[in-house]
């Protein structure tokens, strides 16, 4: 029985890791139209206990991508240079949609674990109720 | 009394295996997009079940040393050249966990039938049907 706890709890974990980026995601396409804004980025690590890997997974620490801003022609803005030049946001929507579908397809394939863990014990306890 | 018949032995260490193997894929899943994570596999049900049964330590008084008792089901090892790498370190790939997880289902359905089965049949030798 212990077993499909961990099971349950481990994908319980990737669900949470993987929404946890889509709101990453969606902050990074809610800003890609504010000036001077660098793209967040994450990645994922596992969880210890003790010093034991559990199997789980949470996201790691919140960066921001140093990567040179796009420079935005538009000399009736308030923030333009001399040039007409001001600084945009890094974010590149392509990159970002691309990444939120990734997210997407492993929130799926954890949310089937989940389902077929619970499938399985429900079944096992099935067989007390005969 | 029920690990006697070896039908209802066999059943409940395939379920323990089929348990054992799902929080392994389970975890191979959740670690999808971790970098540097090598994806764990149990060996085959058949190799491990033989292999218990193969061990030649039977206790014959309580006070012997020698194997645990019930089904033992193996630890979950790093997979040796399954699957490609990709540039992050991760060797996990998303369709080989869903076959897997599907042969794991199909095998802990057969147990649970097996089980259910050979307790009807004594049930039905009971005359309790």
């Amino acid at each position: 029985m212990s077993d499909f706890g961990t099971s349950l709890s481990i994908a319980a974990s990737g669900m949470e890791a993987q929404a946890m980026r889509l709101r990453h995601v969606s902050e990074n396409i809610a800003n890609a139209d504010t000036p001077g804004y660098h793209r967040k980025v994450t990645g994922f690590e596992t969880v210890l206990d003790q010093g034991q890997a559990t199997g789980e997974v949470r996201l790691g620490e919140v960066k921001l991508d140093p990567s040179e801003l796009t420079r935005v022609l538009d000399p009736g803005n308030p923030l333009a240079d001399e040039n007409g030049y001001y600084d945009g946001s890094n974010v590149d929507l392509v990159v970002e949609i691309a990444d939120a579908r990734e997210a997407q397809r492993s929130y799926e394939a954890n949310l089937r674990m989940f389902d077929q863990a619970r499938q399985m014990s429900a079944s096992l306890l099935d067989l007390l109720r005969r | 009394m029920f690990e006697k018949p070896e039908v209802l032995k066999i059943a409940s260490s395939l379920a323990a295996h089929a348990a054992a193997r799902q929080s392994a894929i389970a975890r191979n899943v959740a670690n999808a997009d971790t970098p540097g994570y090598r994806a764990r596999d149990l060996p085959d049900f058949a190799e491990t079940y033989r292999a218990e049964d193969a061990a030649p330590l039977r206790r014959t008084r309580a006070g012997h040393l020698g194997a645990a008792p019930g089904p033992a089901v193996p630890a979950a090892a790093e997979r040796v050249g399954g699957g490609t790498m990709s540039p992050n370190g991760n060797s996990v790939s998303l369709e080989g966990e869903m076959v897997k997880a599907a042969d794991v289902k199909r095998e802990h359905d057969l147990a649970l039938a097996i089980y259910g089965k050979s307790l009807a049949i004594l049930r039905a030798s009971l005359g309790r049907r």
